[in-house]
């Protein structure tokens, strides 16, 4: 038997066989619900907090008084963002899903997406706050001597150019959800890697199935950052004058 | 400043609002017994360790369930007591694993039982790398002599039947060391089989290859890894065999030799009481 025949045959076993392709495109799926939903928890979380902190920073920070709101506000926010950044994933996950909801039979999906949104919030809430501090504080007060409010500022003013700060480094915490979630199968939820793994556990053969988990992982990530280059070009249209 | 307070209020409110998710209830699962209180996994969620035997079985009740009866859905754990735990969380119906393991478990969980309707008898054996016959007929011999000199049943003795405890296997002295290393792969998530104790590897397989090494004059060193990664580890020479509780079946077989037999297990099933 020579090269490509063995490998062939390799191919054979580990996905033909039984039908074992179903393992990957099943935890394909899965792979990406959980990254997709992640992903927006993760942003509306991330946005949130990165508002609450930045808003504190400029306004109340060195000074006495603020809102006393913002300032519980911003308490709570430091408080998530130490834990969460402060523990590994894995251990996070495993929390949510042994110890959270540990009297409870929740689907496994909405566990992982707790876990893996909560967590990129925290990373999110830092870099979206990175881009709302890099706009000058003269922007926040023309819009406001213009006679707009503190949100109308906001939504048109910081913000759409704080987004185009942010988003190399948004994209990159995408990239780093999406690979994260591979720790998934700590509670036995067969996501992507998984999915490889159980072949494997199957066929003892490790590298048909890792290699084609790992090139499927490399395959999104590559579509992600050409839609990420193709968002960054379009909205640099507008500084090009 | 309006929206600061809009903020706050948001932030405050997603935070009670997972204190209420956090505040669950406890669900009963439906039960499997028929009216003579005989347990049966069809249709039930089964936690396995991924790729030991319980998986297999499971895997069968998923794929080819028989006529007239649902298929099952297994949930594989990374170590068999991960899924141990989720069935005491009732996030499965039940476990299928070794028998030995399963006693351990329920003796430490009262909440437990093992069903009285085993599941599957098997041998478990030392895996070693196909094509290996030098090694594999090497401890081979070393099986065949304790066995014959009664070590194995002693070490066997010391943790399984109702007189643990009152053997330790030590080395004899002055063993010369001379025939290099012998690496053994295991998880050490399997007692008594194999277990962490204090920071060391300890049970059945320890005890039992140290006895053969010390037959062979080989060092033994013991590597702990996940179940499903001995069997590629031996295969890639990353160690020299697999000593894992592990049972002999024709996949196995495919890709790995096994040696002679050292022990007897059986497949149960754990439910909740």
């Amino acid at each position: 038997m020579n090269f490509f025949e063995k490998l062939a045959a390799e191919f054979k076993q580990n996905f033909i066989e039984q039908n074992r392709w179903q393992y990957i495109v099943k935890g394909l799926g899965t792979t990406m619900i959980i990254t997709l939903l992640a992903l927006l928890l993760g942003l509306v979380l991330g946005f949130i907090v990165a508002i609450v902190r930045s808003t504190h920073d400029k306004t109340c920070l060195g000074k006495k008084g603020g809102h006393i709101l913002l300032r519980i506000g911003n308490g709570i926010s430091k408080f998530y963002l130490t834990v969460i950044r402060g523990t590994p994933s894995t251990v996070q996950l495993l929390i949510i899903y042994f110890v959270i909801f540990g009297s409870v039979k929740v689907d496994k999906i909405f566990c992982a997406v707790m876990a893996f949104g909560i967590n990129s919030g925290a990373y999110v809430a830092e870099i979206v706050r990175s881009g709302i501090m890099s706009i000058d504080n003269g922007q926040t007060e023309a819009g406001r001597s213009l006679g707009l409010n503190f949100r109308q500022t906001m939504t048109s003013i910081i913000m759409p150019q704080a987004f185009k700060n942010v988003l190399p480094a948004l994209g990159n915490e995408f990239i780093v959800l999406l690979k994260e979630t591979s720790i998934s199968g700590y509670i036995a939820l067969n996501d992507l890697t998984r999915a490889g793994t159980l072949i494997q556990s199957q066929t003892y053969s490790a590298f048909m199935p890792l290699i084609a988990v790992a090139l499927i992982y490399l395959v999104i990530v590559i579509g992600l950052t050409r839609l990420l280059t193709l968002l960054e070009r379009r909205l640099a249209k507008n500084d090009k004058r | 400043m309006k929206m600061k307070r809009i903020a706050a209020l948001m932030a405050a409110g997603i935070l009670s609002m997972s204190a209420t998710l956090l505040a669950g209830c406890k669900d009963k699962g439906a039960s499997f017994r028929d009216e003579n209180g005989v347990f049966d996994p069809a249709g039930a969620v089964i936690g396995v360790q991924l790729g030991t035997t319980g998986d297999e079985y499971a895997r069968d009740l998923e794929e080819k369930p028989e006529e007239g009866k649902k298929a099952s859905t297994i949930e594989r754990y990374n170590k068999g007591a991960d899924a141990v735990n989720a069935l005491k969380q009732g996030k499965v119906d039940c476990v299928i694993i070794d028998n030995e393991p399963a006693k351990v478990f329920v003796s430490l969980n009262e909440d437990l039982q093992i069903e009285p309707n085993p599941f599957a008898d098997e041998d478990y054996a030392i895996a070693i790398k196909k094509g290996n016959t030098e090694l594999l007929e090497k401890i081979n011999g070393a099986i065949k002599e304790l066995k014959e000199d009664g070590t194995i049943d002693k070490i066997l003795g010391n943790y399984i039947g109702d007189d643990t405890g009152n053997y330790q296997y030590t080395s004899p002295e002055g063993v010369s060391r001379t025939n290099g290393t012998l690496t053994m792969g295991t998880n050490a998530a399997f007692p008594p089989y194999e277990q962490l104790e204090n920071g060391k590897i300890v049970g059945i397989d320890p005890d039992i290859m140290q006895a053969v090494c010390d037959k062979l004059g080989m060092e033994l060193k013991i590597e702990d890894m996940e179940f499903d990664s001995i069997i590629p580890s031996i295969q890639s020479g990353k160690v020299d065999v697999g000593v894992a509780g592990m049972t002999v079946n024709e996949d196995r077989l495919k890709n790995v030799d096994f040696s002679e037999s050292y022990a007897k297990g059986v497949q149960v099933i754990i439910t909740k009481k």
